[in-house]
């Protein structure tokens, strides 16, 4: 056979080998703290998840910040371990200790090789329960907060983004404030603020760790019982706050918001509009649906606006799913001159998943890859335990991630159409761009997308750290 | 904690094509990674950035895929992919539920033997647009955007294939022709300058067979040419300065020094340090200028592993809001000095060696960086099996060996400094002239 012979016939799967997501068991202790755990046989490295249902959305909107710098906070100090030495402890362990804060939760976690898991849950313990919030250091990380917020004025994809959110909710949605504060409420946030919010998160009746890997030997239980028994015992309990946050538009009609900044190669985009729960109904033809318009590396706005028309490296768009209505968002970065066709196209494509059913071939495409990429998605334990601990926060069914794959299978391109006209809204899109309006603003008029607000430049200026060694790395296709 | 052993088998088709397969059934995936020995150290003046366009034509179809469809049938298999462009080398890489292996292999060769059979000038006008705008994604449009782009201008000499960008310039990627890329495709893209990696749930005869089916009919070039002599002095010699004016709102110094090839020994001994310097807050750096002075916003140190005359040590420190980036400055560069003065102690050096292990081990759990490890240390190496003495290297450095790198690597004369200011504020800036002693 020659090689263009052998190259002509395209090979055909095997037969795939079953895969089922993990089992996992729960242990209630006596204080309400869940255990979950999730046995990962040759996995040496353990994952462990501590979740409290307390999160960004729950604070006050004049203590924008509090949780995400309460948790930054968490690591300056406590009572056994001055400063930096229970963090030090860790590394002792090779463990790095995180507490973080999202929308929804409030998270401590650390990654450990499984024969050091209990003395890495006492440290864990330590650090969540007995924070010292030192004066002197809290006032830093305050100042580092608002020196953030200068980068975040400079960078334009971070400002677009800010400026997104507080574009489309109302003032009384958590989600269009900065989940870390603002240069209002960041000065408020003071030592008396971050206990506040400690103890409201000490609470075990809202909270489950998350365990996984090779836990053969282990009671996990036991360690759990020996480093968090007395997690929240002092503190009085609150009610659920499982209530899902205000999150109205702000928006009832197209509109266009350009930020001016002279000079700018590109213009970074969103379009979009508040979106939807992950407790919508919906969920997983919302899910294809989002993968043909703008997941899948071939999706149709990538397909056009990338490999017909070079406007841009890359486009994408979907719904930021949370306890309450999340953003959607149509994202991207083009070259200034393309700024305008390029929210055409975009708003054409928008109408188009709405207006025409998708083909069946779309169809099996977003569906086959979401079905066959999810054992990719779950090889290590920290991707079922992160999958796990989304289950927990959410009050989600036990078996959310076993159906996961027959609920996508079972996606018809009806139930996709009816998808794309419940949840997609051209009638109240947010077009906000950073760019150089000197350069688009009379194109962008004329364009007539919606009542158009240029907004001058406020800073000159920067990027956040994070992004600098990544910018070190390999250029990517 | 559990030593790592990654068993593979080595072995070379009769075109040259380099295979390497590892098994481990763990998660029914198998990643496949292709390193092809060609990187932007191979392009000339005049011609730059066309290691990584050449990369978009790759996935612009061949002889029997057609534009995009390599995206579309990986992703419709359940896989993942890309391809990435650096200084030393490109690669191109699937990872796939272990039923659709075949796939994966089969894509690979047909744009490996017939790429130039679906090459035509509007998907390279597509692509050379579509990388403009990564450029200015990536880099123009994002304040202190070109750093890394300007320690290279410092760290090696204009005549160095490490002086320019990988992503290249506007105006030869303008430039750059159909022919350009069939060139460069007939030259580089053979399979004895290529390293084929399979990780995961494979049966290796069958891999075996089908590589040899799929790839082994592809010919060799034997006339690749041998790249110029890239050897270089260890030390820059002279320190550089820079003072950039940007967009920026905080003044924000990098630091550059050309440091040892990957493989060396005292490589690894500065990748300990860096951790000793920068990892976590408990690092000496981070201690130091964001903790306690509180004269920073932020600091990093990292070493990148190059095999073309000496590889890159950097870090950088963004500079709080009125303070003086001089002092800044100082403080960093007076933690570099102490490092090569006086040795770790016992308990950083443990500290070090542990969350290393960490990290390690957790990198490795992934059957897609295996096999990109392998393919690297194959191709840039000759050594597959640095996969399981990378950890051991590491976890051996001592407190001596610390300093007698750092010693010879970060030395004022070694050393690059780059100082992004604040737009029109760089001519008063008052970052001092002094070096450091």
């Amino acid at each position: 056979m020659t090689l263009d012979q052998i190259l002509s016939a395209r090979p055909s799967p095997g037969q795939p080998r079953t895969y089922a997501f993990p089992n996992f068991e729960r242990t209630v202790l006596t204080s309400g703290l869940q255990v979950i755990t999730v046995d990962l046989p040759n996995r040496p490295l353990v994952s462990a998840n501590l979740l409290i249902r307390r999160g960004v959305s729950d604070e006050p909107a004049d203590l924008a910040g509090a949780t995400i710098l309460t948790a930054r906070a968490m690591t300056e100090g406590t009572r056994r371990y001055p400063g930096v030495e229970l963090l030090e402890a860790g590394e002792r362990l090779g463990a790095t200790l995180h507490v973080d804060a999202s929308w929804d939760a409030f998270t401590a976690s650390v990654e450990v090789a499984a024969t050091r898991l209990g003395a890495a849950l006492e440290l864990l313990a330590e650090l969540v329960e007995q924070p010292t919030f030192p004066e002197s250091d809290v006032a830093r990380l305050r100042d580092e907060r608002l020196n953030d917020l200068l980068q975040v004025k400079a960078d334009p994809r971070r400002r677009v983004d800010q400026a997104f959110n507080a574009t489309i909710y109302t003032t009384d949605s958590p989600y269009g404030r900065s989940a870390g504060g603002d240069e209002d409420s960041v000065p408020r946030l003071t030592t008396d603020v971050l206990r506040g919010i400690h103890r409201s998160v000490l609470d075990p009746r809202h909270a489950a760790i998350v365990i996984g890997g090779d836990l053969t030997g282990l009671n996990v239980p036991r360690l759990v019982e020996a480093a968090l028994g007395s997690f929240g015992g002092e503190n009085p309990k609150h009610e659920p706050a499982t209530v899902a946050p205000r999150a109205e538009s702000a928006v009832d009609h197209p509109i266009v918001r350009f930020y001016h900044r002279p000079g700018s190669v590109q213009t970074e985009l969103r379009i979009g509009h508040v979106g939807l729960s992950r407790l919508t109904p919906d969920f997983h033809p919302v899910q294809v649906m989002a993968a043909i318009l703008g997941g899948l590396f071939n999706s149709r706005l990538q397909m056009n606006l990338r490999e017909e028309k070079g406007y841009t490296y890359g486009i994408g768009a979907g719904f930021d799913m949370r306890r309450g209505a999340g953003p959607f968002s149509v994202r991207t970065a083009v070259q200034t001159a393309a700024t305008v066709p390029s929210i055409s196209e975009s708003l054409l494509e928008l109408r188009r998943i709405r207006e025409t059913p998708v083909t069946a071939v779309e169809l099996a495409a977003a569906r086959d890859y979401l079905v066959g990429v999810f054992p990719l998605r779950f090889e290590t334990p920290g991707a079922v335990v992160g999958a796990l601990g989304g289950i927990f926060v959410l009050d989600l069914p036990d078996d959310e991630l076993a159906r996961y794959r027959d609920e996508v299978e079972a996606v018809t391109v009806e139930a996709i159409q009816k998808a794309a006209q419940d949840h997609i809204h051209l009638d109240r899109l947010a077009i906000v761009a950073v760019g150089d309006a000197d350069a688009v603003g009379a194109e962008l008029a004329a364009a007539g997308f919606g009542d158009l607000e240029i907004i001058a430049d406020e800073v000159l200026a920067g990027g956040g750290a994070a992004e600098v060694a990544e910018a070190a790395d390999e250029v990517t296709e | 904690m559990t030593a790592l052993s990654v068993r593979f088998t080595d072995e070379r088709l009769a075109n040259g094509l380099r295979l390497i397969v590892s098994e481990d059934h763990l998660a029914p995936v198998v990643a496949v990674c292709i390193w092809y020995n060609v990187g932007s150290k191979h392009e000339v003046e005049g011609k730059t950035g066309f290691a990584h366009l050449f990369e978009h034509v790759m996935f612009q179809g061949s002889g029997h895929v057609a534009k995009a469809e390599h995206m579309a049938l990986v992703q419709a298999a359940g896989g993942t992919m890309n391809g990435t462009t650096w200084l030393d080398r490109t690669n191109y890489f699937e990872t796939v539920p272990s039923h659709q292996l075949e796939l994966a292999l089969w894509l690979e060769a047909d744009r490996m033997a017939t790429l130039l059979d679906a090459l035509n000038q509007e998907n390279l006008d597509n692509q050379r647009a579509v990388v403009k705008n990564e450029k200015r994604s990536s880099y123009d449009n994002r304040p202190y955007g070109d750093w890394f782009h300007k320690l290279q201008e410092h760290v090696f000499p204009p005549d160095h294939p490490y002086h320019h960008p990988t992503i290249g310039s506007m105006e030869d990627l303008d430039a750059a022709s159909l022919e350009d890329v069939a060139e460069f495709f007939r030259t580089y893209y053979a399979p004895n300058n290529a390293v084929l990696a399979i990780v995961g749930d494979v049966d290796p005869a069958q891999a075996r067979a089908w590589v040899e089916r799929y790839f082994g009919e592809i010919p060799a070039n034997r006339t690749i040419p041998a790249l110029g002599d890239m050897t270089l002095p260890p030390l820059i010699g002279t320190e550089a300065r820079e003072i950039v004016e940007d967009r920026v709102p905080l003044p924000r110094h990098f630091f550059g020094f050309r440091a040892p090839m990957m493989g060396d020994p005292r490589l690894d001994a500065l990748d300990v340090a860096a951790q000793i310097l920068a990892g976590g807050k408990g690092s000496r750096l981070y201690r130091r200028l964001v903790r306690d002075e509180k004269i920073a916003q932020d600091v990093s140190f990292f070493v990148l592993g190059l095999i073309g005359g000496a590889s890159i040590a950097a870090g950088q420190a963004t500079v709080r809001p009125g303070v003086d980036p001089a002092v800044v400055e100082r403080a960093f560069e007076e933690e570099l000095e102490l490092i090569c003065r006086e040795p770790v102690t016992a308990d950083e050096l443990a500290r070090a060696r542990a969350l290393i292990e960490t990290f390690e081990l957790e990198a490795l759990q992934r059957v897609d960086e295996r096999a990109d490890r392998l393919a690297m240390y194959a191709t840039l190496l000759d050594d597959p099996d640095m996969i399981n003495r990378q950890m051991g290297r590491y976890l051996g450095v001592t407190a001596a060996d610390i300093q007698a790198a750092a010693a010879e690597v970060l030395r004022p004369e070694n050393r690059v400094v780059l100082t992004y200011m604040p737009a029109g504020e760089a001519a008063t800036g008052t970052t001092d002239e002094e070096t450091a002693a």
